[in-house]
């Protein structure tokens, strides 16, 4: 078997040697609850890094995804007086919106879309911190469980946080691989412009991916904010690399065309062990973003294609 | 001196050299022929150090070297003229001669531009070109950069100790006439300084200019001759492998087009640049061949057609509607196929799947509400593949890892499943073996007899002449002169090269 044929397996083969890995430090750390704790504790990531998918899919990157979350902390909180549980549909759509503008100024302006999603994630930010005054906010408890208490607790023993994360899971991987835009996204992550010669319109398929991932960008953000019951504009921070972590170590690479949401869930679980790993090795929390930056730069030189980067700037 | 024993490369899926010799003395001219993917770029680059061999040795003086870098060729000796000229357009001559050598004119840190000029003045001098060192490069003509480049490589006399090898890959292509003399005259008076590898498609120069010539094909040097014993036609059936002859092309498959039903009607579109006043009419059943040099405007046509450029004026009208807004879904939608000459770039997605690329211009009609009918396109593609008998393991095959033919294939039964019924063929045999050639000359004949118009840029003026119905002969962006093309009554090579430079 080549190392282009194992490049596939890798990210999998990487989970379970984490998996044993980590049990062998601490056998407590197999035991089913502490497992499905885990899962749990990831869900909000997860879901950015969802949405973060299908950018880097047609090889582009989302840098906004953490301001945007923060934004709808923010927003959510703010919102929930007044329109109640339609808040949540508001949230997402105000996300796709700035996924939307990111999607604009990238492929109508030109602008590099690193460039774009900083720019739009600055703004996304500075609302955050206006609309909020710079405080952290609250929710009303009573409030909060009449609009979002499907948002909270468990069903069986399962978070419904966990839930929701999976049916957008779910719902992610039918859109990649059941329907014309996942194809398209396919296409022009593989190569753009024998899809532009094919007659696709690449450019919305484009402004539309960025949407995808503002609106789980949002989506993230409101699941965090019911579940800490408040915003801020700082609640999602150190959420970003991480999340770009799990999009690239599941498989998907910085380059795009291949991969998918279904690695992400793999990147997303093995970026859940190596935090839980860094817990049993006694790694303040503080230290854990030293050790994804590297992470993500080895993932990046890993997997990236370079045939298909000409010259890096 | 420089020796090649045994030289093999092998990229996936392609043996691209197979058991290459070659040798090539002090003072000599040797020439390289061979068409379009018979294996000269790549025997180019392993000699210039871009490829390294896998296979067999590489001697100079017999000792065996190994080029990691075309830096490491250059300091052995070996230099490169580039047909798509290496020279960055905003640097000064000079600083374009001595790049990435310029540490011989550094003292404290500091470019001593004076020496440079001086140094940069004496190279100039070996090829016999009196401009200012200081001029900026893109300010020269063509024919001048291809000097500045050789005389570029001509540094290394200064630089290493024994003998040089140069190799100018189709300099000729976009001089004049009297510029290709003067610069065979010039290569002919440095012999004295280095010995020279002349590739070139151009049988006459190659045979002008060079002692001996080598002939390639499939990979493999078919032939080696003295050119004072040598004639084009041997040459050529050499390269060939085999006569070209009516049948080739599919002649006998020719039908008369329709002349009632037009397609596509150009009327006096221009865009400065690229073309001017352009008009061309293209009948269902018909092949109309654009011939002309590299950069005559041929490709920006039909770009214009597919939507993907816009002229500045003049319309464009396609089965009686004319275009507003030019874009590649546009022209799709109107029945347009575009087969580019970048097949793995813009032709398939490599990734992707049989069906998923045989798909991608019509997804509308395999989805329902967005979603894709898989099975159907499945069956498609299975239907396609035995159709053309597309070499693949099945619908589900990587078109990436298909060989060219097969890709072709692909990208043909894309416009053709979805019922185009006018196809834009750039370069569609490119890199094709003789084989596969034939699959694509039989697959134009099909189209013609199905009624679909195809507007073609062939890759040699044999296979233009051989598959028109209509040439018309483009020069500097403008319409020289058209030719029928009837079975019988076909325009000669030597018409077409006489309206063409």
């Amino acid at each position: 078997m080549t190392l282009e044929k194992l490049k596939k397996h890798f990210p999998w083969i990487t989970l379970l040697t984490l998996v044993v890995f980590v049990g062998a430090l601490d056998s407590n750390f197999l035991r089913p609850e502490n497992l499905l704790q885990l899962a749990g504790d990831i869900s909000t990531l997860f879901v950015m890094a969802l949405g973060i998918t299908f950018v880097i899919y047609l090889g582009g990157i989302d840098l906004s995804a953490q301001s945007v979350a923060n934004m709808t902390t923010v927003l959510a909180t703010l919102m929930l007086p007044i329109f109640g549980a339609s808040t949540a549909v508001i949230c997402v759509l105000i996300g796709a919106l700035f996924g939307f503008v990111s999607g604009f100024v990238s492929t109508k302006l030109k602008v590099p879309s690193f460039i774009a999603t900083l720019a739009v994630g600055g703004i996304a930010l500075s609302v955050g911190q206006f609309a909020s005054g710079q405080r952290a906010l609250y929710m009303d408890a009573v409030l909060r469980d009449q609009s979002f208490s499907w948002l909270t607790g468990n069903i069986g023993g399962i978070p419904r946080e966990m839930i929701i994360a999976l049916v957008l899971l779910v719902g992610a991987l039918i859109l990649e691989r059941r329907t014309t835009i996942g194809r398209a996204f396919k296409a022009i992550g593989a190569g753009e412009l024998a899809a532009v010669a094919s007659g696709l319109r690449v450019g919305r398929y484009k402004m539309a991916a960025f949407a995808i991932s503002g609106a789980f960008a949002a989506t993230a953000g409101l699941l965090f904010a019911v579940k800490l019951s408040g915003g801020s504009p700082e609640m999602a921070n150190g959420f970003l690399l991480p999340a770009i972590v799990a999009v690239l170590v599941g498989g998907t690479p910085l380059t795009g065309g291949v991969g998918g949401v279904l690695n992400t869930l793999i990147g997303a679980l093995i970026v859940a062990v190596i935090r839980t790993s860094m817990l049993y090795l006694e790694i303040p929390a503080t230290a854990q973003q030293i050790f994804f930056g590297v992470v993500l730069i080895a993932a990046i030189a890993f997997t990236i294609d370079r045939g298909k980067v000409r010259t890096v700037k | 001196m420089f020796e090649l024993k045994k030289v093999e490369k092998t990229f996936p899926n392609v043996r691209a050299l197979k058991a290459i010799d070659f040798h090539i003395e002090r003072g000599e001219i040797v020439g390289l022929v061979g068409e379009n993917g018979a294996g000269k770029s790549t025997l180019m680059k392993v000699i210039y150090g871009a490829y390294q061999h896998d296979g067999g040795e590489v001697l100079i003086n017999g000792k065996p070297v190994r080029f990691e870098n075309p830096r490491q060729a250059m300091d052995k000796g070996v230099g490169m003229v580039f047909q798509e000229q290496s020279l960055i357009g905003n640097l000064t001559v000079m600083e374009n001669i001595f790049l990435g050598f310029e540490r011989q004119f550094v003292k404290f840190g500091i470019v001593d531009w004076k020496k440079m000029a001086a140094a940069a003045r004496h190279q100039l001098a070996k090829v016999k070109l009196s401009i200012d060192p200081k001029m900026v490069t893109s300010k020269l003509s063509f024919a001048q950069r291809q000097l500045v480049e050789l005389a570029k490589v001509l540094t290394l006399e200064e630089r290493v100790h024994g003998d040089l090898v140069i190799l100018l890959d189709e300099p000729t292509s976009v001089l004049a006439k009297e510029e290709v003399q003067l610069l065979f005259k010039l290569v002919r008076e440095l012999r004295s300084r280095a010995s020279f590898i002349f590739v070139s498609h151009r049988l006459d120069e190659v045979l002008e200019l060079s002692d001996r010539v080598y002939v390639m094909k499939d990979g493999e040097v078919v032939d080696h001759v003295k050119t004072s014993v040598a004639t084009a036609e041997s040459i050529q059936h050499k390269m060939v492998g085999r006569d070209i002859n009516k049948e080739y092309y599919r002649e006998e498959k020719q039908l008369s087009y329709d002349p009632a039903k037009v397609l596509v009607e150009l009327d006096a579109i221009s865009l400065p640049g690229k073309y001017q006043d352009i008009s061309l009419t293209l009948h269902a059943g018909e092949v109309l061949t654009l011939v002309g040099t590299e950069g005559s405007g041929r490709e920006a046509i039909i770009r214009t057609i597919f939507g993907m450029q816009k002229p500045q004026s003049g319309s464009v009208t396609v089965k009686g509607r004319k275009i507003t807004t030019y874009s590649a879904d546009a022209a799709v939608a109107n029945g347009i196929g575009y087969i580019p000459r970048e097949r793995k770039i813009e032709g398939i997605v490599a990734g992707m799947s049989v069906y998923e690329n045989l798909t991608l211009s019509q997804m509308g009609r395999y989805s329902r509400f967005g979603f894709l009918r898989i099975g159907d396109e499945k069956a498609l593609a299975r239907e396609w593949i035995k159709k053309l008998s597309v070499k693949a393991s099945s619908e589900y095959a990587d078109c990436g890892n298909l060989s060219g033919g097969n890709q072709q294939k692909v990208v043909l039964a894309k416009w053709r499943s979805g019922g185009s019924d006018i196809i834009l063929l750039d370069h569609p045999t490119r890199g094709l073996d003789i084989g596969a050639k034939e699959d694509v000359y039989e697959m134009v004949r099909a189209m013609s007899a199905d009624g679909v118009g195809v507007i073609l840029i062939a890759d040699t003026l044999e296979e233009a002449i051989g598959l028109s119905h209509t040439i018309a002969v483009i020069k500097d962006g403008e319409i020289q002169k058209r030719f029928d093309g009837k079975p019988g009554h076909k325009p000669s090579l030597f018409d077409l090269i006489h309206y063409m430079i």
